[in-house]
């Protein structure tokens, strides 16, 4: 899939976003021999997206840990290590999965720091996915970033281009701290310029991915593409959309998102997590707040919609938000109407 | 005992002033004469001096702002004396029970817009930023007009709706003239020339320096004589006050001094006041001729043209020769076309033959 970009500028190459992961995480335990990944079908198998394919040849199984299937059982044991010393990446193949891991993240890895009064820490970083329409039926195309954005001692990360799914995963592996990391798994193949050799990217920074004055599409992880390609839609019409990609959930760059929607006096908030309770929620009152007296229009919201993922191709498409569906919300708020 | 700062009455037609720029703040000292505050009106800027000696107290008017004449805008405040209890500002326009995004209802309430008299477009009829700035086009045009060119404006057209014009006018030649000016140097133009003329053409001919006043044509003894100066922002008429009684070389001073003041927007009320007629000289700008409205209560107008060499008959021969055209607008009610065209004749022989007048 990878081809090289004449575009491409020095010590960058084209990369698809899996092999941006799996670069991220060999440089790393290259670096770092307390870096050690643990999960279902990580090892020979690679991950069932293929993101760890040949981790194993290299670093062996006993740093590339196949476990049964236990959630629970594999991010325990990620808590534990992680506590004595070592820095693992627990694999949690379906974001749906993390469900059974919740006493684990929540309860463990969030609190652990706090009530030993700070003598341990949990650097340890959950990788696990997120996103619809890859026909995968209600337990395996939810998006759950919100559950554990809600949790005060957890960092949440959502990588949107191939550099971010490197440079985030990276930091988030230095991290001395829980981080949970979701990928969006129709992001996988998706090509990008990555740096070569060290890249880090700060957590807590927004990018601006497209700068605008009519509105700001604050889109996160695969909605950053979506809002993209809403711009290109909108600027038929004479409507110049900005696109800010929050990049992490927790820590939040509340300036930057405001900041843009001061200026451009309206706000549209993209997240693939359900709507209702959710990211887009969040976001919203965060740039409400904010930017309250420069706005013209009410922040408006696009998530998932609030049902179970369909898995009839032709419903499941119809609860994501698309490229159309944001462009018609921009045009609504920029023209009125009801 | 506090000392009220009013709204000063510079003009004897003025209505109202702007607050240009405070130059004391509140709780500054001041001393009785002190400039404190540089007040605006559509003729003329003006250092307004204290009142009283004191300390400034609450300002109530703030720069920029339009205050009627004899409107309280600061108080001189005794030292150690507390400002009297004043009433409490005006509410803003009231927004409640019109819907209207944020940033419309924040940017109504800095421009002190009624939201109420907007059509909104958002939705529910909910009034937009954009329905803010499409509802005030003029608001939006109106500040782009300076005072002068205001006055000019109403003035002109009062002018021209109230005083039935009509026009004169004399080809003349402009030898004489043209040597005299050489023969007194370069500060001297050909307009403080012509101003000198026109004074003793008036004192000629008193009723051409008449005004129309309650119905009546009312001769005035002074001879006061503006001269058309384009600035900037329009046109103002500075006055050379008893030209009549002045020397060619104190005209061109008084109106170096006038029109340099025109240009910086320092002219005082009593430089633009008094006129009792007007010469504007186009001629710098290759204008052959041209017909000007009279600067009422005036009676009449002096428009003047370039010098240029034209063939003219002289002696049943033609001849080369430096013309200029001299065209007089009058108010008819004032001076009729008899009248008017023997002051013009003197004026022509005057500009003809200078010398006659200097002694």
């Amino acid at each position: 899939m990878s081809t090289r970009s004449v575009a491409a500028e020095a010590g960058e190459r084209e990369l698809t976003f899996a092999q941006a992961v799996n670069e991220a995480l060999a440089q790393e335990m290259r670096r770092d021999e307390r870096v050690v990944v643990i999960g279902e079908d990580v090892a020979e198998a690679g991950t069932p997206f293929k993101v760890l394919a040949g981790l194993v040849d290299e670093f062996g199984p006993e740093r590339v840990i196949d476990s049964p299937i236990s959630e629970a059982g594999i991010t325990g044991i990620g808590v534990g290590a992680a506590m004595t010393g070592m820095r693992p990446v627990v694999d949690i193949m379906f974001g749906d999965f993390l469900t059974l891991a919740m006493d684990q993240v929540v309860n463990q890895a969030a609190k652990v720091h706090y009530m030993s009064g700070g003598k341990l820490r949990v650097p340890m970083v959950v990788r696990t996915t997120m996103g619809a329409t890859r026909r995968s039926a209600a337990q395996h195309s939810q998006s759950l970033h919100a559950w554990v954005s809600h949790v005060p001692g957890l960092k949440v990360a959502l990588p949107a281009t191939p550099a971010d799914a490197k440079g985030l995963l990276t930091t988030a592996i230095r991290d001395d701290g829980p981080v949970v990391v979701f990928e969006d798994k129709m992001d996988y193949q998706v090509c990008g310029p990555v740096p070569e050799g060290e890249h880090a990217v700060p957590l807590g920074v927004a990018e601006v991915r497209r700068e605008g004055i009519d509105v700001t599409l604050v889109a996160t992880s695969s909605m950053v593409r979506v809002a993209l390609a809403a711009a290109e839609l909108l600027e038929g019409d004479g409507i110049d959309a900005e696109v800010v990609d929050p990049r992490t959930m927790v820590p939040l760059d509340v300036e930057t998102l405001v900041a843009s929607a001061r200026k451009t006096s309206r706000a549209i908030v993209i997240d693939e997590g359900y709507r209702r309770y959710g990211v887009t929620a969040e976001l919203a009152s965060v740039i409400a707040e904010g930017a309250f007296y420069d706005l013209d229009a009410p922040v408006r919201r696009l998530g998932a919609a609030d049902v179970p993922v369909p898995f009839s191709p032709a419903l499941e498409d119809v609860t994501v938000p698309t490229p159309e569906l944001v462009a018609g919300a921009a045009r609504e708020l920029i023209r009125g109407g009801s | 005992m506090a000392t009220e700062v009013l709204m000063p009455a510079l003009g004897v037609s003025q209505e109202t002033g702007r607050v240009l720029r405070w130059l004391k703040a509140a709780g500054d000292e001041v001393a009785s004469g002190e400039p404190i505050v540089e007040i605006e009106t559509d003729k003329v800027t003006v250092e307004m001096e204290a009142p009283a000696s004191g300390v400034l107290g609450a300002i109530q008017a703030d720069e920029g702002q339009d205050v009627p004449v004899g409107r309280v805008i600061g108080l001189i405040l005794a030292p150690g004396e507390a400002p009297p209890a004043t009433a409490p500002p005006e509410p803003p326009p009231a927004t409640g029970g019109r819907r209207a995004s944020p940033l419309a209802r924040r940017r109504a309430r800095e421009t002190g817009v009624d939201l109420k008299a907007v059509a909104g477009t958002g939705p529910g009829g909910a009034v937009t930023a954009a329905d803010l700035d499409a509802a005030r086009p003029e608001a939006a045009t109106e500040p782009e007009m300076s005072p002068v060119w205001r006055r000019m404006a109403d003035r002109v057209s009062d002018s021209w709706a109230s005083a039935p014009h009509f026009s004169l006018t004399r080809d003349v030649d402009a030898e004489r003239l043209v040597g005299w000016r050489a023969a007194l140097g370069g500060d001297v133009t050909i307009t403080d020339l012509v101003v000198w003329l026109v004074a003793r053409a008036l004192e000629r001919h008193p009723e051409v320096n008449a005004r129309w006043e309650d119905a009546a044509p009312r001769p005035v003894a002074d001879v006061n004589v503006g001269i058309a100066v384009a600035v900037d922002d329009g046109l103002v008429v500075p006055v050379v006050h008893g030209a009549n009684r002045l020397e060619v070389r104190e005209v061109a001073e008084r109106r170096r001094d006038l029109v340099a003041r025109a240009r910086d927007g320092s002219l005082r009320p009593e430089d633009v006041q008094g006129g009792t007629f007007t010469v504007s000289n186009l001629g710098m700008l290759g204008v052959d001729a041209f017909t000007a409205i009279v600067n009422g209560p005036q009676a009449a107008i002096l428009a003047v043209g370039r010098v240029a060499d034209r063939v003219v008959a002289v002696d049943g021969r033609p001849s080369v020769r430096p013309r200029m055209n001299f065209t007089l607008s009058c108010d008819h009610r004032v001076v009729d076309g008899a009248r008017g065209a023997r002051f013009l004749a003197t004026l022509a022989e005057l500009a003809e033959e200078p010398l006659r007048l200097v002694k």
